[in-house]
């Protein structure tokens, strides 16, 4: 134990050195500054271990011997993987692993091979090493998932994307086609489906609220505009710029069609990149473009002014008018759809629901069949600061779960999109 | 001959030299000169009727100009004067049938019919045909990468020896340099960085083994400072950017202090005739793979210009300077420099000339690379064709169509990788030897071989992930949709295969050098801490393996379950930073577990040709691994154009066009590796064992004549 201080001054600048890896690589500096610290550690601790000649063991011995081991070690991988939220497969996989390493073992701690006695024995040992790993890989690339060829077969065989002729859900399903071709689930979700967080999620994000001329926009030139929360060097670089030389007219409206369904009518737009989200009920800039919807300023939504009503610092100009200061404020009972809760507690969709179907038998109106749903979104977050300001609030609101494809059959069915193709 | 004839012949032999450049320069320099117009002087030499019909298209003072043109322009002009005279012109030129000129004859009504391959079909039969010549063209690019290694560090210094390690260590730190530039512009993002590692290695090692011919700076910290400082300024001067910055110096430090290390490390290395020995041993299977190269690149044209006739026909024709005259000069020079280099091996052994064989093995070696390069041009062509693809053939040159996005990136990898197959190709015939040679000192020797295949084997894998990550990266920059469907779609369940392969490779490496470990004395201290790195090992290919998703395409198809994804908060354990993260700890655990082998060796005596019976067949296992996962790659590469033969340029509408499913292409690739080593065997027997029965059989002598004295 001579040499510890030695080691521990070894480790140290190891973990100096992995901190500044860290922090270039952006990998969690700490983390990485304690891993190889007390890698180096261990190394140092085990090379000055008094040492003495490996035991060499038969095969039985050593399965013998390795096999209570490898069983604490797979039932902790087991519940652990489970505990943390992995799949069943996962578990799986790492159980399969720590026999991998057992085996792995095995041969480390085995006897010292017999030499061949025959030119027999060679051949058979050879065979043996060339049959192995041939089955072995045989094995793996016959047991791990497999697709089916005909179905890309047939999707090479379909014709190419023409709309004149097809109706709305045709060139909707013509353009989730596309999507999918171009691989853009690989880096956006739509709802529950896609394969990572890389881009803004296309459903919470809602990008069906934003014009038919933005979403071409995004898809041309994305290096444009970010989308908020994916401002970092690697996620401006990460969509291609490419797709205006890839996509025929056709192709990109049909796209566009698809995309432009992409909105929740249950939930407040969500932007940010996982896990770092946020909704707009939180977003600053959101709030202030909310202001000029709800004072009349915008002129996208020429027409739309909703301090007429409720005032434009929150105290209602018409009698019966709702009162956005108060958050014990009740839904209106005009409906038949009324809800007995507080302001304070009302779910998104109540929100969207008043302001774009209206209130009967009131001057407020369906505005989502006048004006576009994203402004009215956004007029709808300023309206809550008036109970509920943006500088007084000690969290953000929390982000809502993604809906499951269920829920969203269930949009469709209960027909809560105002537009009757979706 | 006495030396005032020899040195009168050599003048002779100059002045015969500077006369024929100067006849050379004449013609060619001095546009001035009448009789000396390159075009009058090459039309000398090709079909003159053909050229002349070109040129009156572009001069119209030529006199001999044909009936048919002058039909043309006398309408031409007449169109403008008189319009009688105009349609006479046209009606002479209409009635005048000139389709004989491009009538081919019967051939143009006969429709051949498509011939199916029997059996394989005839994507199968390309695809078998393409992978056994690309792995016997990589066993002859590889070897001899090694086999120089080895004959500089067999060959005792003459002076002539020296004078060729100048040459071998300026192209060392070429390769070096390249490899360390990569690994730096890909982790520290140093721009040009390949251009820094490149000439700060390559001038430090040139100016550095100069000075050591001269017996000038003979110790190696002494080397490496001037080699850092040497290297560093013409990197600086060599390198266009506005701008360097504190990596990029670095960057060149390292590597001129690499570049310089090294070649005065190999300049006074101790000549060992073993290595001599090897070298010897591995150029006779090279010479018997060159010709299976050949054997099986005939094959893979002639199969596809039937299976794909269209398309090899289109690829060709956009490389006509390539295949023409490029590709076969290539190839011949090679075919000539790689015989010579065979077969004067020890005539030049016995007159002294060792130096003159090993600047033939870097000349041979240049070749093979320059090869490399160029068809790397057509198969990068393939995947990623320049844009905007309607000026493919308009505005872009030939070179446009040779320099893709992807081309550096694949010529760097398969430069490595060919390094690696090398090595454990050198692994895998030393273990044939081994287990064939009952004497024990072949299995001293062989084992030494084993020890050497292993390492080089090793030293090239480790930059190999770095070079597949650069080529993957450009991928993505030219079009995101490939890289998607190799890294997330149809191929993700083949790249969860090459993590496993990888991870064996690793492990399988690591088991040797534990194996070969026992058999050095004391080298057991290094037991304790090598289990260490083991466990590590298991954990980094476990994460390696970790899959975000089990089931093989982007979005499940029908029969798939989609529960089978793993959840947002756990989905980082499946991105490039684990996946990094894991690579970089299984390069570092076997470059540390190489470094406790290498001191253990140093420190203790090693019992040559007492390796553990398992070693040879661990050589074997590896080399077999290393040739699947190569096999597995090429697969990869190829099926991520998907139903595009060039893609987005030309389609591939045969009924073949969609990828194979997993299962298909292991079986598929399996039966194409057997093929290999199955050869492969016959090869070793043939090249290095049978030779050896014989010659035991009549008398015992070494395979190759040391090197005599100067």
């Amino acid at each position: 134990m001579k040499t510890l201080p030695k080691i521990l001054i070894i480790a140290a600048a190891v973990g100096v050195f992995g901190y500044g890896v860290g922090e270039f690589f952006s990998m969690n500096p700490p983390l990485m500054a304690g891993a190889m610290a007390g890698l180096t550690l261990l190394y140092g601790i085990l090379l000055t271990k008094q040492h003495r000649p490996p035991k060499e063991q038969g095969f039985f011995k050593n399965i013998a011997t390795k096999i209570p081991v490898v069983t604490v070690i797979a039932v902790i991988l087991w519940f652990g993987a489970g505990y943390f939220g992995f799949p069943v497969w996962w578990q799986i996989e790492f159980v399969s692993f720590s026999v991998i390493g057992m085996i792995f073992f095995i041969i480390l701690d085995l006897k010292t091979m017999k030499p061949e006695k025959s030119a027999g024995d060679s051949l058979l040992r050879l065979t043996v090493t060339y049959a192995l790993p041939s089955a072995l890989f045989i094995t793996i690339t016959a047991q791990l998932p497999q697709f089916d060829p005909e179905y890309e077969l047939a999707k090479l065989n379909r014709p190419p994307v023409k709309l004149s002729g097809l109706a709305g859900p045709e060139v909707i399903a013509a353009g989730r086609e596309i999507f999918e071709s171009n691989k853009c689930f690989n880096c956006h979700k739509v709802f529950w489906e896609g394969n990572s967080d890389r881009g803004p999620n296309l459903g919470t994000k809602q990008i069906g609220l934003y014009s038919e001329d933005y979403i071409k926009e995004q898809i041309l030139d994305p290096r444009k505009k970010q989308s908020p929360g994916f401002e970092d060097k690697k996620s401006k670089k990460a969509m291609p710029t490419y797709y205006g030389e890839d996509l025929s007219e056709d192709e990109l409206s049909a796209l566009v069609s698809y995309l432009k369904t992409m909105r929740d009518p249950t939930h407040i737009p969500v932007e940010g990149k996982f896990p770092d989200q946020w909704t707009w009920w939180d977003d600053k800039q959101v709030l202030e473009e909310g202001k000029i919807v709800f004072e009349g300023k915008e002129p996208a939504t020429e027409g739309l002014n909703c301090a007429v009503c409720h005032g434009a610092d929150g105290i209602p100009m018409m009698t019966g008018a709702f009162d956005f200061r108060n958050p014990d404020n009740m839904d209106t009972t005009k409906m038949a759809d009324h809800r007995p809760i507080k302001l304070k507690d009302w779910p998104d969709d109540l929100y969207y629901r008043r302001v774009t179907r209206g209130v009967d038998a009131t001057p407020m109106a369906p505005w989502g069949m006048l004006f576009p749903h994203l402004y009215l979104w956004k007029a709808e977050a300023y309206a809550r600061t008036f109970h509920d300001p943006l500088d007084k609030r000690t969290e953000k609101k929390p982000v809502p779960p993604i809906p499951t494809k269920e829920e969203i059959e269930r949009w469709k069915t209960e027909g809560l999109f105002l537009d009757p193709l979706l | 001959m006495p030396p005032s004839n020899v040195s009168e012949q050599k003048s002779f032999s100059f002045k015969l030299i500077l006369l024929a450049l100067l006849v050379y320069g004449l013609a060619h320099l001095s546009p001035a000169l009448p009789w000396a117009s390159p075009s009058s002087f090459l039309n000398g030499l090709g079909p003159q009727t053909a050229l002349a019909q070109e040129d009156e298209e572009d001069e119209e003072d030529e006199e001999d100009e044909e009936d048919e043109e002058d039909g043309e322009g006398e309408a031409d002009e007449a169109e403008g004067e008189e319009g009688e005279e105009s349609a006479e012109g046209e009606a002479a030129a209409e009635e005048e049938d000139t389709s004989y000129l491009t009538d081919i004859g019967p051939a143009k009504e006969i429709i051949n019919e498509g011939y199916i391959f029997p059996g394989l079909g005839n994507r199968k039969a390309t695809w078998g045909a393409a992978q056994l010549h690309i792995l016997f063209a990589s066993f002859i690019l590889g070897c001899p990468m090694f086999v120089v290694i080895m004959e500089v560090m067999g060959a005792r210094r003459t002076q002539g020896v020296r004078k060729a390690v100048i040459l071998a260590n300026v192209f060392m730190g070429v390769l070096t340099g390249v490899i360390i530039g990569i690994i730096g512009e890909i982790i520290v993002d140093i721009h040009h960085g390949v251009l820094y590692g490149l000439w700060a290695c390559a001038f430090a090692a040139l100016i550095v083994s100069f000075l050591n011919y001269f017996h000038i700076c003979m110790n190696t910290k002494v080397s490496s400072i001037v080699g850092a400082v040497v290297g560093t300024f013409f990197a600086y001067i060599l390198v266009p950017i506005d701008h360097t910055t504190v990596p990029a110096i670095i960057l060149a430090l390292l590597n001129g202090a690499v570049g310089g290390f090294l070649s005065t490390a190999i300049m006074f290395a101790q000549a060992d005739y073993k290595f001599e020995r090897l070298a010897h041993e591995i150029t006779k299977v090279i010479g018997f793979c060159y010709s299976f190269t050949a054997l099986t690149g005939g094959l893979f044209l002639f199969i596809m210009m039937v299976a794909y006739k269209d398309f090899i026909s289109y690829l060709v024709t956009a490389y006509p300077i390539l295949f023409m005259i490029g590709y076969p000069t290539l190839f011949i020079l090679e075919t000539i420099v790689l015989y010579i280099y065979v077969y004067s091996w020890e005539p030049l052994n016995k007159t002294n000339k060792k130096g003159r064989h090993i600047v033939l093995g870097v000349v041979l070696n240049i070749l093979g690379l320059s090869l490399l390069c160029a068809l790397d041009g057509p198969a990068t062509f393939m995947q990623t064709p320049p844009k905007p693809y309607d000026a493919l053939f308009t505005t872009m040159t030939e070179w446009d169509r040779i320099a893709t996005m992807t081309w550096m990136p694949l010529n760097y990898h398969r430069l490595v990788g060919n390094g690696t197959f090398g090595g454990f190709m050198v692994g895998v015939i030393s273990a044939y030897m081994y287990l064939w040679s009952k004497d024990p000192k072949e299995k001293e020797y062989y084992d030494w071989v084993g020890y050497m295949g292993n390492f080089i084997g090793v030293l090239f894998m480790i930059p190999l992930p770095a070079m597949g990550y650069i080529f993957v990266r450009e991928i993505y920059q030219y079009d995101a949709t490939i890289g998607m469907y190799i890294m997330s779609d149809r191929e993700s369940m083949f790249m969860l295969v090459q993590g496993l392969l990888i991870g064996t490779m690793f492990t399988a490496s690591n088991i040797y050098m534990w194996v070969s470990m026992k058999r050095i004395e004391n080298a057991h201290r290094f037991f304790p801490a090598m289990k260490l790195g083991f466990i590590l090992i298991v954990i980094a290919a476990t994460i390696w393996f970790t899959p975000r998703r089990f089931f093989a395409t982007m979005l499940p198809e029908p029969g798939m379950n989609p529960d089978m994804v793993l959840p947002d908060n756990l989905a980082f354990l499946a991105l490039m930073v684990s996946k990094n993260t894991a690579a970089f700890a299984l390069v570092t655990v076997t470059l540390i577990n190489y470094i406790f082998y290498t001191i253990s060796t140093r420190t203790g005596k090693i019992a040559w040709g007492k390796i553990n019976p398992l070693g040879p067949y661990i050589l074997i296992f590896m080399g077999f691994t290393d040739i699947w996962l190569m096999s597995w790659m090429g697969t990869i590469r190829e099926l991520s154009r998907m139903n595009w033969h060039i893609y987005k340029v030309f389609k591939d509408v045969t009924p073949e066009k969609f990828a194979p499913s997993l299962a298909e292409s292991g079986v598929f690739v399996t039966g194409v590796v057997w093929t290999f080593f199955i050869v492969m065997t016959l090869i070793i027997w043939l090249g290095i064992k049978y030779p050896k029965t014989k010659k035991d059989k009549t008398e015992e002598a070494p395979a190759a004549a040391p090197q005599m004295a100067e």
